[in-house]
């Protein structure tokens, strides 16, 4: 199978996940107790005006109508509106989904960089001092809560030392800028660093482990030993042929989790009052309100989807070994 | 464990609450539901049936959550077979409102700016099907002529009266009873705000955020709220507080409801009223008066807001444009003409429907889900940005006849309470609009820089019964309940003592509307009072403490 017809059976097998992950989601959030009109309508309302209301949602009509119309919208990009706020979900994306990968996507890269290069020197320097300390802290960051660390360097860097800011991401009565303006501003990257640092500290583990065992893989192979009979330096080994080849399922690795990034994380924007999409996806399924629900929820799935995507096809381009039968 | 009202070991209240809350249910009333119980009771018909207790999540509202496990448990020390059942609120309100599927339920109330205005809702015999606001199913032929007449009554003394007859009547049949009044409440810098009024909706009413005095460089209150705001839109939003909140200063009413409960034409769009006839109402419109954007606002733009709001049949209004029939514009008259007779007439109409200009307002065809951006109104602040999500910005509007005494009011959005109290401490904020009872607010109520203001509010926790279920039928039943509910330990254990104790629906803090002589319920001991009760009533309890129905009932 060439290139071109892998390409289409994947794009057609997004196309099907995508229907599938949609309608999952349609089914499980009218499955969840609940009715998101007990928000909204108040007794007060005269029975006319609480039916208008009712049909305005659209939530009076059977649910395969319901069904059929959500899919139809989809098919036209349309998400529709908020039942809280009315507000298109497209615009709630535009307005949280930018915070939140501006905020990811920095972490990712502090994560991945320290992480896959600690991987480097873990691998190469094994059963030193210096290993087991990476391991150790690789696997504490995995383990304690992000928020209960978010909190502790908030209260420690924040509440006692006031070295950085409590919340947000300006400072209170800055004003409104641009996003770019914004992003660029000395105010922004000093309510940037508390929460990136507190994210990367999390998710550098991952990598740092993944790259420590491919490398530990890689230097055991064949190759290696040619290289040191071939009299190239230490340094030339691990970094441009240990670490080069030790890199891919890194790389893998890393594809899905930029897909997971636009998710955001829930309780780091909540700790550190970060307006991102996270914390208006959980708001959405509390008060039950299904079209932002569903709306922040499909652009994650997608966003996974199409990021295993990419890294199937980068891991062809590569690694000439892989062929695509 | 029984709880006496004024002797409550905190340790022991909180391992039972959460001991309950953990089970998810209280426990029996000394036997199981399975089997019959009737030791000692040979004259005894059967037992009462077994109670459910809608219960909301604890992270929803933890203090709630904890009281109505409490409460639960103190029915089945009465002898009544209680189950606290937990469920999200969406169900809960659903079961409760639509489905009657509940025997007991329990949460916030307020009455709003008139204690008799939702009292026909509440309570009248017309109103018990589902989705409609009697879900106790209380109906009173002998009430439901004075909850009607009352909102049609102009002479204050006889509405007074009438009202103190209702709240003798509901406190009698106790179909709803308040567990503790809540405060309006305010925590703030004092070394930077001062100032505050009180006024009963609560310190964001124009009255008190008018009165308030600023001291710092940039002359910015600054307060926070847990959540996004999501809309400006003042027409399309869900009567949250968080939007009543920036709504009430964005925007002027025809008139505005003082501190002392009387319309102010101090406050007020309008200068002058009149009330030709019981169903007619004139307001004469304040003169040079501009919009935000610098155009005058008109008797027009009045004519335009009410035949809008009515045309488009805005939800949130619905109560108001159902009232009246016709707008007409004379000079700077607006007269209004209402259906029916209304009594208080500026408490359920003139200070509901904020005034909108027509040259904004009149190109949308759809106002309900209009997106509004730069909101223009007339009050006393007007916009100066929105980061959604992020933060509001009003500024102080300089031409209004009462301006504010500060420059700006900034709402940051930041979920993370200890974040706020923090902020707070430091006077980064310097009060927080909505102040929630609870730990962080004891513990900081003392500090030199935090300043805690409080007044009786409009609202309670309501102990409500459904009257179509058996034994809740008797009134005898329902009083025995109300004796139960230990009031002292819920305000001093769970509310820290911010709350009162509730007795009479129409509180205290509606001054002569409250009718103090409304029969007082047990204060101490009032499970033993219950039991009391039941037994003069004919109901039998057993050895093991299980109620049964009198004999001949149960025949």
């Amino acid at each position: 199978m060439g290139k071109s017809d892998f390409f289409i059976r994947r794009a057609l097998q997004l196309g099907v996940t995508l229907w599938a992950v949609a309608t999952a989601l349609f089914m499980l959030f009218r499955l969840m107790p609940g009715n998101p009109t007990a928000y909204v309508i108040s007794p007060g309302m005269t029975p006319e005006v609480r039916q208008q209301l009712v049909e305005s949602y659209g939530l009076n009509d059977p649910l395969w109508v319901q069904y059929l119309r959500y899919i139809e919208n989809l098919l036209t990009l349309d998400l529709g509106r908020s039942f809280k706020t009315n507000e298109q979900v497209v615009d709630v994306l535009i307005t949280y989904l930018p915070n939140t990968l501006v905020l990811m996507l920095t972490a990712f890269i502090v994560a991945y960089f320290i992480g896959i290069t600690l991987g480097v020197f873990t691998g190469w320097y094994r059963g030193s001092r210096f290993e087991k300390s990476a391991v150790v802290t690789a696997l504490v960051g995995r383990s304690v809560p992000s928020f209960w660390v978010g909190l502790l360097v908030l209260w420690v860097f924040g509440t006692n030392l006031g070295i950085i800011p409590m919340s947000g991401m300006t400072s209170l009565g800055s004003g409104s800028t641009g996003f770019w303006e914004m992003v660029f501003s000395l105010d922004f990257l000093h309510h940037l660093v508390a929460p990136v640092v507190v994210l990367a500290f999390y998710y550098m583990g991952y990598p740092l482990l993944i790259m420590r065992n491919s490398m530990l893989e890689t230097l055991s192979e064949d190759f290696i030993d040619i290289c040191r009979a071939k009299g190239l330096t230490e340094r030339t080994i691990m970094f441009k042929h240990a670490a080069r080849n030790a890199f891919l399922p890194v790389l893998t690795a890393a594809a899905i989790a930029v897909g997971y990034a636009v998710g955001g994380s829930v309780l780091i924007e909540t700790v550190f009052g970060w307006p991102g999409i996270g914390r208006e996806m959980i708001r959405a399924v509390l008060r039950r309100d299904y079209p932002v629900a569903q709306g922040t929820f499909l652009v994650l799935a997608l966003s996974v989807i199409l990021m295993n995507f990419v890294a199937d096809l980068l891991y062809g381009v590569l690694d000439p070994r892989v062929t695509y039968d | 464990m029984l709880i006496d009202n004024n002797d409550v070991d905190r340790r022991e209240f909180l391992k039972l609450t959460t001991a309950t809350g953990l089970g998810g249910l209280a426990s029996l009333a000394g036997c199981s539901s399975l089997e019959s119980s009737s030791g000692g009771a040979e004259n005894a018909g059967s037992e009462l049936p077994q109670y459910k207790y809608l219960n909301n999540p604890a992270n929803y509202n933890p203090a709630r959550h904890d009281a109505i496990n409490l409460v639960g448990e103190q029915l089945n020390n009465l002898g009544l077979n209680v189950k606290v059942q937990v469920f999200e609120w969406g169900t809960l309100y659903t079961k409760i409102t639509q489905e009657h599927d509940f025997s007991f339920a329990t949460w916030s109330r307020g009455l709003g700016i008139d204690p008799g205005v939702r009292m026909p809702e509440q309570f009248h015999s017309s109103n018990v099907t589902a989705d409609q606001g009697n879900f106790t199913g209380y109906a009173n032929k002998d009430l439901d002529p004075t909850l009607m007449e009352q909102l049609q009554e102009k002479d204050e003394q006889k509405r007074i009266q009438m009202l103190h007859d209702i709240q003798t009547t509901l406190g009698k049949d106790v179909p709803m009873h308040p567990i503790v009044q809540m405060p309006n409440i305010v925590a703030y810098n004092n070394n930077q705000v001062s100032g505050w009024t009180d006024h009963i909706v609560g310190y964001y009413h124009f009255e008190p955020m008018t009165n308030v005095e600023v001291k710092n460089d940039k002359k910015e209150l600054r307060g926070s709220w847990a959540e996004t705001l999501g809309t400006m839109n003042v027409l399309g939003y869900k009567n949250e507080t968080k939007l009543i909140h920036q709504f009430e200063m964005l925007y002027d009413k025809l008139v505005r409801i003082n501190s002392k409960l009387e319309a102010d034409p101090k406050l007020s769009l309008a200068t002058k009223w009149e009330r030709p006839d019981d169903t007619t109402v004139k307001y004469k419109l304040r003169e040079d008066h501009k919009w935000h954007d610098g155009e005058a606002v008109t008797p027009e733009d009045v004519k335009f807001t009410l035949d809008y709001v009515k045309k488009n049949k805005i939800p949130l209004y619905s109560t108001q444009w159902e009232l009246y029939d016709s707008v007409s514009v004379d000079g700077q008259w607006i007269t209004v003409t209402f259906k029916d007779p209304i009594g208080p007439v500026h408490k359920l109409f003139s200070n509901q429907i904020p005034i909108l200009p027509k040259h904004k307002w009149n190109s949308r065809s759809n106002p309900a889900k209009a997106s509004v951006k730069k909101p223009v109104g007339s009050g006393p602040l007007q916009f100066d940005y929105w980061d959604k999500g992020s933060e509001l910005s009003l500024k102080k509007y300089g031409d209004h006849w009462r301006p504010v005494k500060f420059n700006r009011r900034i709402w940051r959005i930041i979920p993370e309470s200890s974040t706020v109290w923090s902020l707070l401490k430091k006077g980064k904020l310097n009060y927080l609009p909505y102040t929630r009872i609870g730990k962080q607010l004891k513990d900081n109520k003392g500090k030199s820089n935090i300043g805690v203001q409080s007044t009786p509010g409009d609202g309670w926790w309501h102990f409500s019964q459904n009257l179509r279920k058996k034994g809740l039928d008797d009134r005898a039943v329902r009083q025995a309940a109300v004796h139960a509910i230990p009031k002292a330990a819920i305000n001093k254990q769970i509310l820290y003592g911010f709350a009162k104790e509730g007795w009479n629906l129409i509180g205290e803090s509606f001054g002569k509307y409250s009718n103090p002589d409304v029969k007082k319920y047990q204060k101490q001991n009032g499970v033993e009072a219950g039991k009391k009760r039941l037994e003069d009533a004919g109901y039998v309890i057993d050895n093991d403490g299980t109620v049964h129905f009198p004999e001949q009932s149960s025949k």
